[in-house]
């Protein structure tokens, strides 16, 4: 018969009420110490390599069934794709020629300019493996981590545009915030005319918001937002946003745009992360700077 | 004192008391239900089946469960959610001491009785949690979570018929037999 605990012949523990206050007492610590000085990311990382593996095992059936589906298709269907992904394939070639030669030209033009070379990015594809069942944050976890050289603050981009920054990082794993997140934000400017703003996000799913713009500003419906990489985070020039509509100031001085990302955000399953390659640039004269990026720059 | 129960358990619950490796067993399995790879469209109707489980066990065999355990599922939660250290631990202790306090109660009622006798607790957690994060500024609440409260009091019923089964309760019997008795 299995060992059961037998109830205390005396009662000589705390009263139910204080051990609740004191793991309550406890519980808002942490609060405290996470919310406001976010000293415990050694912690959660710890803890996050014990459930990551129950995670990955908990997933893999159904990546299991969803490759047996696969693996049923037609013949026709994958004799069409074919084709199609071979007429791709030379589409794309070509612009890989074009890119070549614009690349070149531009590293020309750039050594004419006396400007120092911008950071060369490597993109590292990662697949996103589940979304955080938070109803506050936008956020998706992707099997790129620390040990694949990511690291917190990283911008993360799929085929058509920006779609996060990468906040969290675990040993195998990255939490990535959505641009639609409403505590995140992105420098851009308007293709249009040059004019720098900030896109952040408002919470919903599909939009983003200009918050404070200028009354006077010349921001249209259909206008193309770029980042514009003055942060020094986003590398200039990668797709943001659609200009939807602009709303007149009312009872702030600030008029508002509502936008809508150009990137998928929070639609595909793979996008890749921005690893910035270590290229000698004149930071390293300079001493330590945040980003090589900022410190160029700033530059004389 | 509960009249309508026996003092001693009896029958099938005799032989196949509750144990620790059972209620720890239970609740890594509930735990590793909440981590499976649930549709987007219908994230926010997933119940917290750690918390349900964590209800059961603290009704039904206070002793081998109770604050402790609530504290540490409640940290591995809030990390698997990605949300601030202590926010579901906290939460998941309010409920514990709520159902310790009222568990002699709950105890004696019919599984469907006992759904509805708990629904405030499966609720209130949900409120408590969109509350505290509203207080700690991060931004609107979506109200529709709430639902995935009452879609816990649905699911009260076969979870507690299988728990009940993996540890020999049985309520109706237990109960005519004090009244056969009298």
């Amino acid at each position: 018969m299995p060992h059961t605990p037998h109830a205390p012949l005396f009662v000589r523990e705390m009263g139910l009420p204080l051990r609740f206050g004191l793991y309550a007492f406890f519980c808002l610590l942490l609060l405290v110490l996470d919310a406001r000085y976010a000293t415990l990311a050694g912690v959660r990382a710890g803890l996050n390599a014990l459930i990551h593996p129950v995670h990955i095992a908990l997933a893999q059936p159904l990546d299991w069934m969803q490759g047996i589906s696969r693996f049923l298709v037609k013949h026709a269907e994958l004799a069409r794709d074919n084709r199609h992904f071979i007429q791709r394939q030379e589409l794309l070639d070509a612009g890989m020629r074009d890119r070549a030669t614009l690349l070149a030209e531009n590293t020309r033009l750039r050594a004419l300019l006396a400007l120092p070379p911008r950071p060369g990015f490597t993109l590292l594809a990662g697949e996103v493996i589940e979304t955080t069942p938070d109803p506050f944050a936008r956020r998706i976890i992707i099997n790129r981590g620390q040990s694949h050289g990511v690291s917190a603050g990283l911008p993360v981009v799929d085929a058509t545009g920006l779609v996060g920054q990468v906040t969290r990082v675990y040993p195998w794993s990255a939490e990535v915030t959505l641009l639609t997140d409403r505590d995140q934000a992105a420098p851009v400017l308007n293709l249009r005319n040059g004019l720098r703003i900030i896109v952040s996000g408002q919470g919903s799913d599909t939009l983003l918001e200009v918050r404070f713009l200028d009354m006077h500003a010349d921001l249209r419906p259909g206008d193309l937002l770029y980042t514009s990489g003055i942060d020094g985070i986003y590398p200039a020039g990668v797709p943001v946003a659609r200009v939807l509509n602009t709303e007149p100031p009312r009872n702030t001085p600030f008029a508002r745009a509502i936008c809508q990302p150009l990137g998928g955000v929070g639609q595909y399953r793979h996008m890749a992360v921005l690893v910035p390659t270590a290229v000698p640039t004149p930071t390293e004269k300079n001493g330590a700077a945040p980003s090589p990026h900022v410190a160029g720059s700033k530059r004389p | 004192m509960n009249t309508l129960q026996p003092l001693l358990p009896q029958g099938a619950e005799l032989i196949r008391p509750p144990t620790r490796t059972k209620v720890f067993g239970s609740l890594s399995l509930a735990f590793g239900v909440t981590l499976l790879p649930w549709l987007e469209d219908i994230r926010w109707l997933v119940p917290d089946f750690t918390l349900m489980a964590l209800l059961y066990w603290n009704i039904h065999a206070p002793r081998l469960t109770g604050l402790g355990a609530a504290f540490v599922f409640g940290l591995l939660t809030d990390v698997a959610r990605g949300v601030f250290f202590g926010l579901n631990a906290l939460v998941y202790c309010a409920a514990t001491f709520v159902a310790l306090l009222v568990h002699r109660r709950l105890e004696g009622f019919s599984i469907p009785h006992q759904a509805l006798q708990i629904s405030p607790i499966l609720l209130g957690k949900e409120l408590l949690l969109l509350t505290l994060g509203l207080a700690l500024g991060r931004g609107t609440v979506d109200w529709r979570w709430l639902a995935a409260g009452l879609v816990a009091v649905l699911l009260w019923p076969p979870m507690a018929w299988l728990f009940d089964r993996a540890t020999g309760r049985t309520r109706s019997s237990a109960t005519a037999m004090q009244q056969t008795s009298r």
